[in-house]
């Protein structure tokens, strides 16, 4: 029987060669391009997903050893865009290509699930496996300073 | 189940059937109402298209890569249009330089080149609007004025949207010389902006050249000639082909123009990951050629050994060899760079279609016309008949000005016949590039009996970009040099030599270019001159400026010191002596692509362990266009500039590449991060770029800071190089 999986809320059909990285099961079977390609080896936090709630390297996670398991990506960490880091990501105007983004994102997601007051050095260490190019880390920091004060907030 | 499967349709350049389209030099007539317009049909500049339900859109005929040039240069377009920001869409414009002007994306020159025209496109269309008003009013155009997609008429509460008017203005003459605003007057220009795209980067749907989809696409990947002007020996495919998944094992040769494809044996799969799959199965031998003897550890002691004699003089004043001879003190030093990868998030990535009568391009690049070139040449078609879509690259910095990475999915398409999608391992990226030239440069100074520097001599060796198009060039030509002889200190004897240097691999721009090493050498050896004379480097590189008395240079050294001495200012760089033991200040100003940058690095050094706290980057790039951009491009420049001086480098070995991927050749990462803080000049003067210029101040700002704590000078780069 074919194994299945939950991407976003919905039961996926794992149809192809179970060694393939979920990666580019999103990318080329599901055609989800939000989860991006950086380098394959799991060195940059591009393809950063979460599985059950916490951060994954989806270009080091075959696809098959996630049967029956619940994926996130960018594409549904929230209904409307409207997750507090969407919003402080925003605020801030963090992204410059924005190519890393999604994972950094995806990786503070997580982060913040577990340590709601990160200190900086929690996000310097929870952050230091997602490569940004352009150099947005200043900004990052403070977006995901911002979000958590906003998740306090809600609390 | 899986109803998830989706197709992401690529949205169309163009937009809507009729309304108001306008360009820089549109003839009036072609812009009527009642005839359905085709883009195609007009030229050429046809940046703005408003429809009649107010809908605006503003082409960026520039490439974005992340820096920013698709909000500040639209924005300049609706600022002039009196259109409100919030109502228009920007779209990227396809290749077609008589269309929208220049696009090769490149040298900070965006802004330079497009701030008028597309300005004065704005302005054109506001006049028309404004125009067709009064038509409908039947007054003089003089008491209609439009603000944020209105026009109203003066001295009433008559108003007509921009929709309402866009049939009409169409038919409107477009002026010659519209009048453009005064600063005062500016709604956007020089305001903070958000960039146009930022809430689709934040959900995922923002699309890269890597993104593009198409039905019946198919995947591959590619494995290339390791070394320059090698060849393919042999290649077993079997195991490849055995693959399930697998269709096809293509060969590319050589294509050898500046940007075509290395060679290399690429595989072709129904995805990517069973493509990059079979590249791993192929057994393939390469015949190296003459260029496998190149090693990169023995390549830059010969570079030294060049610049460590006399070598060619490229420029001269004065007569440096006999005030060396003769000055009252002199210092030497030699410093040396590493090649570079530019090494952008997205590696290279395209979808080319060649079918018999069409060639269609989905590519992130910096310069669409040089796509048409290549794959003109290529297939042996006319550039122009080669659509090239660009895509946001998801990070550039020089790379993807080259299209080898097109050229070889366009010969894979036109093998399959089918649409091929062509994403570059990391791995790939970083071994098969056009680097960053590796360096070296000696330099002499004179000082005379009143302390002045009045020799200058400065030898530079560094296989040269002019490499790529004339392989008989063997040492950096005058083109690349005379920014050193440009360079605005005030030095009587002036002497610039280039020493032989001849290029094993492909060398191309990196972001900021020569001002790296240019600017590394000078701010370097102005602060061992400083400490030398026994004087403050603050008040030294002012000497330097002041003893220029070239009235040509008056301006460049006024603008100079400014962000000199704004940048001490607000480092506290005057109250360093209150600093703990350890930590010390170090500046360094350089100006490149007609801008002006000064930085002032902060370090914590305890014995090898650099930490850089704060750097404050002063900037003057006279009018700003968009002060957030602005900002995040210094900001970028400070982590490029903090990864090249302290990590990265490529490594050389029997011809190849040896770094990989991000293990061995580290990029900065955010726990280094240090606070950066920009502060930008208000200026009136003619805008410039900035992509570029915040990268040179870095390296020798920090140096000079670890100097100024430790007395240790760095004079090589990266300084904490990785072994591989």
């Amino acid at each position: 029987m074919t194994k299945t999986l939950i991407i976003n809320g919905e039961t996926v059909s794992i149809d192809v060669d179970e060694s393939m990285p979920l990666l580019w099961f999103l990318r080329d079977r599901l055609e989800f391009t939000g989860t991006k390609f950086g380098c394959g080896s799991g060195l940059c936090g591009a393809c950063t997903v979460h599985l059950n709630g916490q951060a994954i390297r989806a270009c080091v996670t075959p696809v098959g050893s996630l049967a029956d398991q619940s994926i996130t990506t960018i594409e549904g960490l929230s209904d409307n865009g409207d997750h507090p880091l969407q919003k402080a990501w925003l605020d801030n105007r963090v992204p410059q290509c924005g190519y890393c983004q999604a994972g950094q994102i995806m990786n503070a997601a997580s982060l913040l699930s577990q340590n709601t007051q990160p200190s900086d050095q929690d996000i310097e260490m929870a952050m230091q496996g997602n490569i940004c190019r352009c150099g947005t880390y200043q900004r990052i920091k403070k977006a995901i300073r911002d979000a958590a004060d906003e998740l306090a907030k809600e609390a | 189940m899986s109803n998830l499967t989706r197709r992401s349709f690529l949205k169309s350049a163009t937009a809507g059937t009729s309304g108001l389209m306008l360009g820089i030099t549109i003839p009036a007539s072609a812009l009527a109402k009642d005839k359905p317009f085709k883009q195609d049909e007009f030229n050429p500049n046809a940046f703005i298209h408003l429809t009649e339900d107010g809908k605006t859109t503003i082409y960026c005929g520039r490439c974005e890569m992340g820096q920013g040039i698709s909000t500040a240069l639209p924005a300049a377009v609706a600022d002039e249009m009196e259109a409100d920001w919030e109502q228009v869409t920007v779209l990227q414009a396809e290749g077609n330089e008589d269309k929208y002007g220049p696009q090769a994306t490149g040298g900070s020159a965006s802004i330079r080149l497009m701030y008028i025209p597309m300005r004065e496109a704005g302005a054109k269309a506001k006049f028309m609007l404004e125009a067709a008003a009064a038509k409908t009013w039947d007054t003089d155009i003089k008491n209609c004025y439009a603000k944020k997609h209105f026009v109203f008429l003066k001295n009433s509460d008559k108003k007509l949207s921009f929709g309402e008017l866009a049939s009409l203005a169409a038919t409107m003459p477009a002026p010659e010389n519209p009048k453009l605003k005064e600063k005062s007057d500016y709604a956007y220009i020089g305001k903070d902006l958000k960039r146009h795209d930022q809430d689709d980067v934040v959900v995922g749907k923002r699309t890269y050249g890597v993104d593009t989809k198409l039905p019946g696409l198919k995947y591959a990947a590619i494995v290339h000639c390791p070394v320059l002007d090698g060849k393919l020996k042999s290649v077993d495919k079997s195991a490849a082909l055995a693959i399930k998944g697998v269709s096809d094992v293509v060969e590319i040769e050589r294509l050898d123009v500046p940007y075509g494809s290395l060679g290399g044996v690429a595989v072709v799969a129904d995805n990517s990951w069973t493509a990059q799959q079979g590249v791993k199965a192929l057994k393939v031998e390469w015949d190296a050629g003459k260029n496998g003897i190149y090693d990169t550890k023995t390549y830059k002691q010969q570079l030294i050994a060049n610049v460590e004699k006399p070598a060619q003089v490229m420029d001269a004043r004065g007569d440096a060899t006999t005030g060396l001879k003769n000055a009252k003190n002199t210092h030497s030093a030699t410093y040396t760079g590493g090649h570079l990868s530019h090494s952008p998030m997205e590696p290279n990535a395209s979808v080319v279609w060649v079918q018999d009568d069409s060639c269609e391009v989905w590519a992130s690049t910096q310069s669409p016309a040089d796509i048409q070139k290549v794959l003109g040449q290529f297939l042996k078609r006319k550039p122009k008949d080669i659509k090239v879509n660009v895509m946001m690259a998801g990070g550039a910095f020089g790379r993807k000005f080259k299209c080898d990475y097109v050229h070889e999915a366009a010969a894979i398409s036109q093998q399959v016949k089918a649409p091929v999608q062509l994403i570059w391992s990391r791995e790939e990226d970083m071994r098969t590039g056009y680097y960053h030239s590796t360096s070296a440069q000696h330099l002499q100074a004179g000082f005379d009996d009143e302390g002045n520097v009045d020799s200058w001599l400065q030898r530079v060796a560094f296989p040269s970009i002019n490499s790529l198009f004339d392989k008989s060039v063997k040492r950096a030509p005058k083109g690349a040099t005379k920014d050193v002889f440009n360079h605005p200190f005030g030095i009587e004897n002036m002497q610039v030599e280039s020493g032989e240097a001849l290029a094993h691999t492909r060398i191309g721009w990196y972001r900021a270019v020569y001002a790296i090493f240019y600017g590394f050498a000078f701010s370097s050896f102005a602060d061992e001159l400083a400490h030398k004379a026994g004087m403050d480097p603050f008040e030294f590189l002012n000497k330097l400026y002041d003893n220029n008395t070239n009235p040509k240079q008056a301006e460049q050294i006024e603008r100079s010191k400014a962000v000199l001495a704004l940048a001490a200012d607000k480092s506290g760089y005057h109250q360093r002596d209150k600093l703990p033991k350890g930590q010390a200040i170090g500046l360094a100003v350089h100006y490149s692509f007609n801008s002006y940058v000064a930085m002032a690095v902060h370090v914590d050094v305890d014995g090898d362990n650099i930490k850089v706290l704060n750097v404050d980057c002063a900037v003057d790039c006279g009018q700003i266009l968009n002060t957030d951009g602005a900002t995040a491009q210094m900001e970028g420049a400070v982590v490029m500039g903090m990864s090249l001086s302290l990590y990265t480098e490529i490594v050389f070995r029997d011809g190849q590449v040896v770094n990989s991927n991000f293990h061995n050749y580290p990029v900065l990462r955010i726990n280094e991060m240090p606070n950066v803080r920009v502060h930008l000049i208000d200026s009136d003067k003619e805008p410039t770029g900035l992509g570029e210029p915040g990268v040179s101040p870095f390296p020798p700002a920090l140096t000079n800071a670890i100097f100024a704590a430790t007395g240790k000078r760095y004079r090589d780069l990266p300084i904490k190089p990785i072994s591989v």
